[in-house]
């Protein structure tokens, strides 16, 4: 019911973005035909006005290798430059293609429709030739602008997903808390393989956020240590959150043995409703004392989630969580996808971001499974070893993996609530790993 | 950031790993013994009782609903699933 609303929503969105878009490119043609033909308006033959048509033709910019068209870079002119044969022609293509990739995953296979749907089209719109929605004046540059280049769309989104959150499940069973600690590994691990590949370490700690398999949190990292390589880091954390389903399963699979999977765990105590409204505040408190750094991040999503606990402002956690998230999933997703142009993200560092992000999620990923068997082999009450691959944040999709793998080792054990656990400290979990980062850099 | 030490960068990040991995284990650590904590007190302090007993329907009846909901969608997946 909810998801067709929203998708509904969506599909409006996109009907109005692509007309909007539209309406954008023909009024900026126009335009230009306009300013030239006031400044010396000479009568023009038919094959003169055809042959001047075919100059502003998307089909002419993309063919002609070597126009000098100007790349469009929300900064504005002073990082813009001229595009090389490549970057103005194929890279286009093959960009294009890519967008058609990424529509695929999204619609046919159901990988995170929500984010990579606003995100492709905002590559799709990035590569149009002369229309420089990319740029200052765009469209996708206005957005990027408004809320990524400072910042402001990760922290909403942190609101959003604050509300949304309920830590009943971590509250229930508090020691899962160190499973999402388990999954950072896949930050810290992979950082020492970005500078083994010899990232410089503020670019490779950037990098390796990825494997915090939080979207936010990586792009207010990457925002704050790597601006250059933002597209191609969101990118990657957001693709690989939604191939959460294909990663995990085989590296759960690999580490734990069929007993183990087989494990039952517990019916939950009942959480009273005066520690959910507390908890919030005791994380921020926390985080205050340790790392002021982080309290952007963890103050946004302490606020989303005191608001929800709170109970006397439905109205306003509502909001947090439906309308104000999907609003500015909208306009984030277009903003990374304006990093998507063939000249910002056809380069070989994105290569190695992809390879690197890659390694940090399944690190990530095998460190929470052994910490769980850890625990388990110490803890009084079983502990599931799957439930610890949960600990990289990507809430809720990788607890749904957990249950899903569960479920299909012994039917009727239904591991989410359990899995929900170390899924939520794993978004406190990396939001610390991105304070101590950047502390480090400070 | 000179290029002499690329070495040096791995053995940089080895220690940010230790700095980071122990910063976030001792952050969730009292965290963990925060809540416990905090679980306790609340448990003395106030014990669910008469507050709780009007909260009490009408979560029931929110979880009614989702269970019904629930129902409903297991109900249309399957006859979906059925039809392809």
């Amino acid at each position: 019911m909810r998801l067709k609303q929203i998708f509904i929503a969506l599909l409006f969105a996109l009907v109005a973005l692509s007309s909007s878009a539209y309406a954008e490119g023909h009024e900026a043609t126009t335009h230009q035909e306009e300013s030239a033909e006031k400044k010396a308006y000479q009568p023009k033959s038919i094959s003169e006005l055809a042959s001047s048509f075919w100059e502003t033709t998307g089909i002419k910019a993309i063919i002609d290798t070597d126009d000098g068209e100007m790349s469009a870079d929300p900064a504005g002119e002073s990082k813009e430059h001229v595009m090389s044969a490549f970057e103005s022609s194929l890279g286009r293509i093959i960009m294009i293609l890519i967008v058609f990739t990424l529509f695929y995953l999204a619609i046919a296979k159901g990988f995170e429709p929500l984010l990579l749907i606003p995100i492709a089209f905002g590559g799709l719109l990035a590569n149009i030739p002369l229309a420089h929605m990319a740029g200052p004046e765009g469209m996708l540059g206005v957005i990027y602008n408004m809320g990524i280049a400072n910042e402001f769309f990760p922290l909403l989104i942190f609101m959003g997903v604050g509300a949304m959150t309920d830590f009943g499940p971590l509250l229930a069973n508090p020691k899962t808390a160190l499973l999402g600690g388990a999954a950072q590994f896949g930050i810290f691990g992979s950082l020492v393989g970005a500078a083994a590949l010899g990232f410089d370490l503020q670019d490779a700690s950037a990098i390796s956020i990825i494997g915090g398999a939080d979207g936010p949190t990586s792009i207010f990292i990457a925002n704050r240590l790597a601006p250059d390589m933002l597209g191609a880091i969101a990118v990657a954390a957001y693709s690989y959150m939604a191939l959460v389903p294909v990663i995990q399963p085989p590296i759960m699979r690999a580490l734990t043995t069929k007993e183990e999977r087989q494990i039952k765990m517990g019916v939950q105590r009942p959480v009273h409703r005066l520690e959910k409204l507390i908890f919030p505040i005791i994380v921020l408190m926390l985080s205050i004392m340790v790392l002021p750094e982080s309290t952007p991040l963890i103050g946004a999503f302490a606020f989303g989630n005191f608001a929800k606990e709170s109970g006397v402002v439905d109205r306003l956690s509502d909001t947090m969580q439906n309308s104000l998230i999907n609003t500015v999933t909208i306009f984030l997703g277009l903003g990374v996808g304006s990093k998507l142009a063939a000249d910002k993200f056809l380069v070989l560092e994105s290569l190695g971001i992809m390879v690197i992000g890659l390694l940090a999620f399944s690190a990530g990923t095998a460190m929470g499974v052994l910490m769980a068997k850890l625990m388990n082999k110490f803890s009084k009450e079983p502990i599931n070893p799957l439930i610890g691959a949960a600990g990289v944040s990507a809430v809720p999709m990788s607890a749904r993996v957990v249950s899903k793998v569960g479920s299909e080792e012994k039917p009727g054990n239904i591991l989410l609530m359990h899995a929900m656990g170390p899924n939520v400290a794993g978004v406190i979990g990396s939001a610390v790993a991105a304070g101590v980062l950047l502390s480090i850099f400070k | 950031m000179a290029d002499v030490n690329d070495v040096n960068n791995v053995v940089e990040a080895l220690k940010f790993m230790v700095l980071g991995m122990g910063v976030v284990f001792l952050f969730l650590f009292v965290l963990v013994k925060v809540v416990e904590l905090q679980a306790k007190l609340i448990a003395k302090y106030f014990p669910e009782n008469a507050p709780q007993t009007p909260a009490v329907p009408a979560v029931n009846v929110t979880e009614d609903e989702n269970r019904r909901v629930a129902a409903i969608i297991a109900a249309v997946t399957e006859f979906r699933n059925k039809k392809s």
